[in-house]
């Protein structure tokens, strides 16, 4: 433990060094629009965490009697075509569109960042093999490669986002290897090769630790776009069924057919993902701004 | 330079082949098949004429046998037939393809036009109102689903201007007015969700160049400050932008699928989430090794203009 605790930075100017934290703080107190896409992600972690308690009805209770009413203090998002309370499934469809986003983004990061590391490390005829699977997946189109993943694994929550991780897998991958490439240059991988430090332990201690940053920067904004697939494949049909609440299936299923009679079906949810994507991407900037200067202008 | 040209065309084989078999993996596995889709359309079937339809259509036979039978069609240029309209798949494409690559060359126009001069001014006034008013901007076209803006923008011009675009589709030489009320919403949804994405690139590659001490030396000569952004640093910060916007045109081929399915438009993508649902391995093949061989090729000629534009890689 005493050598990976020494000094890091043996070839950079001596400066102040700031942790991630305090980087990241100083960059939102300078930005405000980074200090509001945090305060937008803790309104939504917010509303998804007390979903139970912030909505005001069931939102799977139907009340014919009053489909379709337009927005009033009742019913703030008005009622849908079997007269559920709209806000409430707007406030429950965070739930979904995190948890989908949540775990699609940590599987696609975590098994992209372990063939970027094994790629990047060892490099060689194995990387070669690892990159061209990693290029073939990346020409087929992200939203159709889903759709044929959830109809080979049946159309559903789960499903849609297995198949958004596999979507996210790819390019993580690529730009790990891209950033261990990069790590690996420092004198100190160097010195723990020399002192004979085994390979995964050079790994885990020296590489992780400088690839974290990029690897956290993208997941930002992968979250933003899970939760725009998510939606797009609930819209297409195949993924989130009824009669749960998501976002995109509220926009598909009853937001278009009867958007000229009630057009706030579809304007809330799609408010609420642009909202949520919204947050995320200018998060992921801002943490790029903190974190990674070089890293600016990746999309 | 040939010799990169023809290393890169080699690297590009062995993706091409991995990528085929991914998508031929992935349609076996798929439970159901075209046929069961088929049959659910037409009645009950016995069991017998379904035997003999999976051999007339090759569907019996094992798998690497369809595979090599596949690889020959694509390579022979005759994708066969579809399984579920029985129209050759060059017919189904000779329709489609006009209609994706007319709306993606005219929303990565409008895309273009957008996108860099906004890039511009947001990159020459820095942390200015201009500048936060474009970044909103471009975030929000990279976070508004395409599908929500497009009803929204249908709905509201039904509504407020009591038009709506003509449905279907209509070829530009047949009736150019039509086709082009047809295309203008369309392509303006895409043209904006990809101008977003390259305004950013502009924006932050250009901020790096305007650093850089050739673009000083130039401030220092005396030139003027148009021709300094426009035509020293902008050359410059254009070249990661070609890549993104290669890019961007391959997936544009396949990523319409939802505003050509709001728009009713018969293109590419609306062909292949379609032939999806319904089994119709012999088309969601076919399309996705188009856009694959679109993608690989792209990517070629984005690695060439790279080297057209900026010496230094061409002498290396």
């Amino acid at each position: 433990m005493a050598i990976a605790a020494a000094p890091a930075h043996f070839d950079e100017p001596v400066a102040v060094q700031l942790s991630r934290g305090q980087a990241l703080w100083v960059v939102m107190k300078r930005k405000p629009l980074g200090m509001a896409s945090a305060a937008l992600l803790l309104v939504l972690v917010f509303t998804a965490i007390f979903a139970n308690v912030l909505a005001p009805y069931d939102p799977l209770l139907a009340q014919p009697e009053i489909r379709l009413a337009p927005p009033s203090w009742a019913h703030p998002f008005g009622t849908d075509d079997i007269g559920r309370d709209v806000l409430s499934r707007v406030i429950y469809g965070s739930r979904i569109s995190l948890w989908v986003g949540l775990l699609a983004v940590g599987i696609g990061t975590f098994v992209g960042t372990i063939i970027g590391l094994v790629s990047g490390y060892w490099e060689g005829r194995l990387d070669l093999v690892l990159q061209r699977v990693v290029d073939a997946v990346m020409t087929i189109p992200g939203l159709i490669l889903a759709l044929a993943i959830v109809s080979v694994l049946r159309p559903n929550t789960t499903n849609a986002m297995l198949a958004i991780a596999v979507v996210i897998i790819p390019g993580n991958a690529r730009i790990v290897r891209g950033a261990v490439l990069a790590a690996k240059q420092n004198r100190f991988v160097e010195a723990a090769q020399a002192i004979g430090c085994r390979d995964y332990r050079i790994i885990a201690i020296h590489i992780l630790p400088n690839v974290t940053a990029p690897i956290l920067i993208i997941a930002s904004i992968w979250f933003g776009n899970a939760i725009l697939i998510e939606a797009a494949l609930s819209f297409l049909g195949v993924g989130t069924q009824p009669p749960t609440p998501s976002w995109g299936l509220m926009l598909s299923s009853t937001g278009r057919a009867f958007m000229e009679q009630a057009p706030w079906l579809a304007i809330f949810p799609g408010l609420a993902i642009s909202l949520a994507v919204f947050g995320f991407n200018l998060f992921g900037d801002t943490l790029r701004d903190a974190w990674d200067p070089r890293l600016r202008g990746n999309r | 330079m040939y010799k990169y040209v023809a290393r890169r065309l080699m690297m590009s084989i062995p993706v091409l082949i991995l990528s085929s078999l991914i998508v031929f993996g992935l349609m076996r596995v798929m439970p159901g098949d075209a046929l069961t889709a088929l049959m659910g359309e037409s009645g009950n079937v016995s069991a017998k004429e379904l035997q003999k339809l999976r051999k007339d259509l090759g569907l019996d036979l094992p798998y690497y046998k369809q595979y090599l039978i596949w690889v020959w069609q694509m390579v022979s240029l005759n994708p066969g037939d579809s399984i579920f309209t029985n129209e050759p798949i060059s017919v189904a494409l000779k329709k489609s393809i006009p209609v994706t690559l007319e709306l993606a060359v005219l929303a990565m126009i409008l895309g273009l036009v957008i996108a860099i001069p906004v890039g511009v001014i947001s990159a020459t006034r820095q942390d200015k109102p201009a500048d936060y008013v474009g970044r909103i901007a471009a975030i929000s076209g990279l976070s508004i689903p395409e599908f929500w803006l497009a009803t929204l923008v249908i709905t509201f011009a039904a509504i407020w201007f009591r038009w709506i675009p003509p449905l279907g589709y209509a070829s530009f030489w047949d009736s150019p007015w039509t086709n082009v009320q047809q295309f203008l919403l369309p392509a303006a949804i895409l043209g904006y969700r990809l101008s977003s994405a390259t305004m950013r690139m502009t924006r932050s590659t250009l901020l790096e160049v305007l650093r850089e001490d050739y673009v000083r030396t130039a401030w220092a000569k005396g030139l003027e400050g148009r021709v300094i952004v426009y035509k020293h640093a902008l050359k410059n910060a254009l070249i990661p932008v070609i890549t993104l916007v290669g890019g961007q045109f391959g997936t544009l081929l396949a990523g319409t699928v939802v505003v050509e399915w709001i728009f009713a438009l018969p293109g590419m993508g609306r062909l292949t989430v379609e032939a999806i649902l319904y089994r119709d391995y012999p088309i969601v093949q076919t399309n996705v090794m188009l856009v694959a061989i679109t993608l690989v090729t792209l990517n070629l000629l984005v690695d060439l203009t790279y080297a057209w534009l900026d010496p230094r890689i061409r002498y290396q």
